[in-house]
């Protein structure tokens, strides 16, 4: 909000520099975000942010009042315009309030015979330099006293409302308004409104009707001051998508003592500058909402435990005197305070102990550690484990990425992926409307970016949530995963090294790594069914049979959608299930002192034979003295005819209690090859 | 010939001590054992000795060669490297790097953060991100039909729950489960409704702090949060505390830490509402508390000198590599 501080010098003395009560404000919780200088009227703006629970603030007065608080000088109220007994009330009209709990306190005026309509520079400057434009004299004021005493005030051409009726009630289902600003809007039953005998000619404290809307041409006006419901208030306005300074006001809770306040204050004016015939007695309707709670008990104590340091007794009952609250004291160290009706915010004790730290000053309350022992600090061990994968990741040269949690349907199939996906009903961006069940499309577009901008190698990984409901009446569950993804080159090409394309093993690589980092080596693969994989290539890890990551070839008909070009493999670890299997402490395991013998053992077998077998099947023959089988070659083409492939193991023979005698390995050996050869109709191949 | 014999191997010994090169101990090589080398003459001599020398002339020659050969051997080994032969050593050759990549600058941060409380005694929490009203506005002392809930524009799901909006609903789930005293951090992502630009996003990290025992003050809020920010700022950062309203708070201050000429907002913190307290079945009579909250990127844009939000969630590798 806008602060004309000229305007504020009609209620309190500014003792220069302005930049000075800026600060003070600031550090008393008013904060002055800016301060503008303005010419011709010479004027400094104060541009201020008010918290919403300080809708006294939103208004001349109440800055000026706040300043006197923190100066601790004086203050002047409004000029206004006392209420007239010996005049009638208007006659023949009626407000009718049919919605109490909407409106508790209706007032009104009627205003004849307007004979000037121009409204004075001081006006229009003010309500300029606040940001608003003038429009005529009437409502020029309605807005003066509005920004002035904090009161929205709506004037009504009275010659336009129908028999000369005000009704405060809901309005009817189906019902029309044509708002001031040309909005038609349809109205919800639950809508507050000012009616005339016929139709809606306001949606209360929100905005006013076209149809009653005060011109050049009014000289009559019903000049209205109310009370409306914040809730009610905010309710219609957020429903309708209209805002206004009035709404915002109401919604906030506008001072109940001001309803009258404004009024009489904007009669003052405008009995000086519209020189109407006639102003009536105000007619009124209900009561004056009162605050439900309008005394506190304070005591020391209270002020010690909360903030840490003692406010002198009489320092305490100056302060909120200062404040406008109406202090007794009660008892030696305890007090009775009065709430003065435009402080709704303050009902209980440490309210009022945070006034006394706001005016005492937070730079004043020193800074202290806390007295009790320190409580020993567990270990979390999910973000343990998170922190752990980080470093060897990025060590091994995978970058992190950050990205959204929410995703578009893109890519995911809607059966598969999407059928215990949690949605969200009010998206915001490009359909954005999932809660991602899987991290793939997050990081394809990750890699489709990052070739935009001309990498050739992406080599990514996030860790965050996946979301799902699996149960639609249970909370929906998150779970924390590691995604992996590789594109491009393993390794850029080098003076020394060639480069070569990532490829599916690679990242199996990575994820046995990742496994073995937390001591979990024991690994079986399964075929993972993943609706974004090539259906060909694609594995599931498991631990114990527990399925703890998968990874695959993300499928052809996704990279043509991100428009990707080479292969992406993408691989998802579950923290939780890993979790489960961490090795927190590893014992020590002997290695054989005995020499090792190694033997080559190179064959050919059609491709339909998987290396996984063939190196299990070797190791259960091993009688306990492999130690190890490496895969060192794998090749096709030249002697290996089509439809075979050529493997090359070197298999690592060991006994941990004696030293193997060469001939016995052989024979090992020989028998291992041959069974192979049999049961795969596999052939040598330059076998040893 | 025995004369013949020491005499070479004399000859060869003062050859060899002035080998200072491979390329000498190639000619040494050449001209003692090459095909005519002075070696290979004297075998060639062989034939001419007396049958009943022949046997020992034999062994002494061959014993000759073999130290030759040994020594042209030691000889090339022990010659320096920049003059052994085509290939130069070239130190100005660039090195081969492994290949590495970087944790992200907002992990880096939350770590950071992590550690400093971490510290200072408090334990590194999480709670879920999706939530329900009550642990993000009703326990939080957040009316449902307020204008405080502005602050907090939310995404719902499609069966009644929100996103999280702010990390605060940990501060419940924790207090819902545990007794006092606490000391946690809770670090984690928050959603709302913001449209993008250089300074938002509809994602972003946020941190909570919380701290309950039966004695804890505001005084305490001020010196913990001091000590905090000149972990991270540095011990010369200048801190102002100014009142500010937040529903789960009271008193509230929002925390400025001098920067260039002015001064910046970098947290929002409080004594914890009794209201929150009796929300979580806490005895507000007996229990006092303190909590804090900051923003993860907001922090991270100041210390790095980003300027617009988005780099943090476009994942340009020529942004995370920065941060290796």
């Amino acid at each position: 909000m806008k602060i004309s501080t000229n305007w504020l010098k009609d209620f309190v003395e500014l003792a220069p520099p302005l930049s000075r009560i800026a600060e003070r404000l600031t550090l008393a919780g008013l904060e002055v975000k800016k301060c503008e200088q303005l010419s011709n009227p010479q004027d400094t703006i104060f541009e201020i942010e008010i918290t919403s629970n300080r809708p006294d603030w939103l208004s001349h007065w109440g800055v000026a009042r706040e300043i006197a608080a923190v100066e601790n000088i004086s203050h002047k109220n409004p000029v206004i315009d006392p209420d007239l007994a010996r005049t009638p009330p208007p006659p023949g009209w009626k407000i009718k309030i049919k919605d109490v709990d909407g409106c508790p306190y209706y007032t009104g005026v009627l205003i004849e015979g307007i004979t000037e309509t121009k409204p004075p520079d001081f006006i229009v400057e003010r309500l300029l330099a606040c940001g608003i434009r003038s429009v005529n004299l009437i409502v020029d004021i309605t807005n003066y006293v509005l920004l002035e005493v904090g009161q929205p005030l709506h004037a009504f051409d009275a010659d336009l409302v129908r028999d000369k009726e005000i009704q405060l009630r809901k309005a009817k289902v189906g019902e029309k308004f044509l708002a001031i600003n040309g909005a038609e809007i349809e109205l919800k039953a639950d809508d507050l409104v000012v009616a005339d005998s016929d139709r809606a000619i306001a949606l209360a404290g929100v905005m006013g009707g076209k149809e009653s809307e005060i011109s050049d041409r009014t000289r009559n006006v019903f000049l209205e001051s109310a009370f409306f419901d914040p809730g009610r208030v905010r309710k219609t306005s957020r429903w309708h998508q209209l805002a206004s300074e009035s709404s915002y006001r109401f919604e906030r809770r506008v001072d109940p003592e001001a309803v009258d306040i404004g009024r009489q204050r904007a009669l003052a004016l405008i009995r000086k500058y519209a020189k109407p015939r006639h102003i009536s007695a105000v007619i009124k309707a209900g009561e004056k909402p009162q605050l439900a709670i309008k005394t506190i008990h304070l005591r020391s104590e209270e002020i010690k435990q909360v903030l840490g340091i003692e406010i002198k007794p009489n320092q305490v009952a100056l302060i909120l005197g200062r404040l406008g609250l109406d202090v007794k004291q009660h008892a030696l160290g305890s007090w009775k305070v009065g709430i003065p009706s435009f402080r709704p915010d303050l009902t209980r004790p440490v309210d009022l102990v945070e006034e006394l730290a706001r005016i005492y000053g937070y730079e004043n309350i020193p800074e202290t550690l806390p007295q009790r022992a320190p409580i020993s600090v567990g270990e979390n061990p999910r973000l343990s484990l998170e922190q752990k994968l980080r470093y060897l990741l990025s060590g091994i040269g995978l970058s992190e990425a950050v990205t959204f949690s929410l995703v578009s349907d893109d890519g995911l199939d809607p059966e598969k992926d999407l059928k215990q996906a949690v949605q969200i009903v009010n998206p915001l961006h490009h359909g954005l409307h999932w809660m991602r069940p899987t991290l793939v499309t997050s990081l394809l577009t990750v890699i489709q970016k990052n070739i935009n901008a001309g990498a050739d190698s992406v080599p990514v990984f996030e860790i965050a949530n996946i979301y799902r409901m699996p149960d639609v009446h249970k909370h929906p569950v998150e779970e924390r995963v590691c995604a992996m993804a590789l594109y491009g080159k393993k390794a850029v090409q080098t003076w020394l090294d060639a480069a070569r394309a990532v490829t599916f093993y690679d990242l199996k690589g990575i994820v046995e790594t990742v496994l073995a980092s937390c001591g979990c080596v024991d690994l079986c693969a399964a075929k993972a069914a993943k609706s974004y994989f090539d259906t060909t290539a694609s594995e599931e890890v498991r631990i114990w049979q527990t399925p703890v990551a998968f990874l695959g070839k993300v499928g052809a008909g996704l990279l043509k959608q991100w428009g990707i070009k080479e292969p992406v493999y993408y691989a998802e670890i579950s923290l939780e299930k890993l979790l489960q299997h961490v090795a927190r402490i590893r014992k020590f395991k002997e290695w054989p002192r005995y020499p090792a013998i190694d033997r080559d053992l190179s064959l050919v077998v059609r491709e339909s034979v998987s290396c996984g077998d063939l190196m299990a099947e070797i190791r259960g023959m091993g009688k306990g003295l492999i130690c190890e089988v490496v895969l060192f070659d794998l090749f096709r083409g030249k002697r290996v005819p089509e439809g075979y492939k050529n493997l090359a193991f070197r298999i690592i023979y060991q006994s941990p209690d004696r030293t193997l005698i060469s001939d016995e390995i052989q024979k090992l050996h020989d028998s291992i090859a041959q069974t192979l050869v049999q049961k795969y109709q596999a052939a040598f191949q330059n076998g040893k | 010939m025995k004369d013949q014999i020491n005499h070479l191997e004399n000859e060869a010994r003062e050859d060899l001590a002035r080998i200072d090169s491979a390329e000498m101990a190639e000619a040494f090589r050449i001209a003692y054992l090459g095909k005519k080398g002075k070696l290979t003459e004297l075998f060639k001599q062989l034939g001419t000795v007396a049958p009943e020398e022949k046997k020992s002339v034999g062994a002494e020659l061959n014993r000759l060669k073999q130290w030759l050969e040994a020594s042209v051997e030691t000889a090339k080994q022990e010659a320096p490297q920049q003059v052994s032969g085509k290939e130069t050593f070239d130190g100005s050759l660039p090195g081969i790097r492994p290949s590495s990549g970087s944790i992200h600058l907002l992990q880096q941060t939350i770590q950071e953060i992590s550690t400093i409380f971490n510290r200072m005694g408090f334990e590194i929490v999480e709670g879920p991100e999706i939530e329900t009203e009550f642990h993000n506005f009703t326990a939080l002392n957040i009316p449902l039909d307020h204008p405080s809930r502005d602050a907090f524009d939310t995404f719902y799901t499609t069966h009644g729950q929100l996103l999280r909006s702010q990390t605060s609903t940990v501060q419940i789930r924790v207090m819902q489960n545990r007794k006092p005293p606490l000391k946690i951090i809770a670090p984690g992502r928050v959603y709302r409704p913001d449209t993008v630009d250089a300074s938002h996003s509809f994602m972003f990290h946020q941190i909570e702090g919380l701290m309950v025992d039966d004695a804890v003050t505001f005084s305490d809020l001020k010196g913990v949060l001091h000590v905090f920010l000149r972990a991270l700022f540095g011990s010369e950062t200048k801190i102002r505390f100014r009142p500010h309203f937040f529903p789960f708070t009271e008193p509230s201050v929002e925390v400025d830490i001098q920067w260039g000429k002015g001064w910046l907002e970098i947290l929002g913190a409080g004594s914890v509402d009794p209201n929150v307290f009796d929300e979580v079945k806490y005895d507000k009579s007996v229990v006092r508390g303190f909590a804090f909250g900051l923003g993860v990127e907001r922090i991270a844009m100041l210390r790095h000198g980003i300027t617009d939000i988005r780099h943090f969630f476009e994942n340009d590798l020529r942004f995370l590599k920065q941060f290796s």
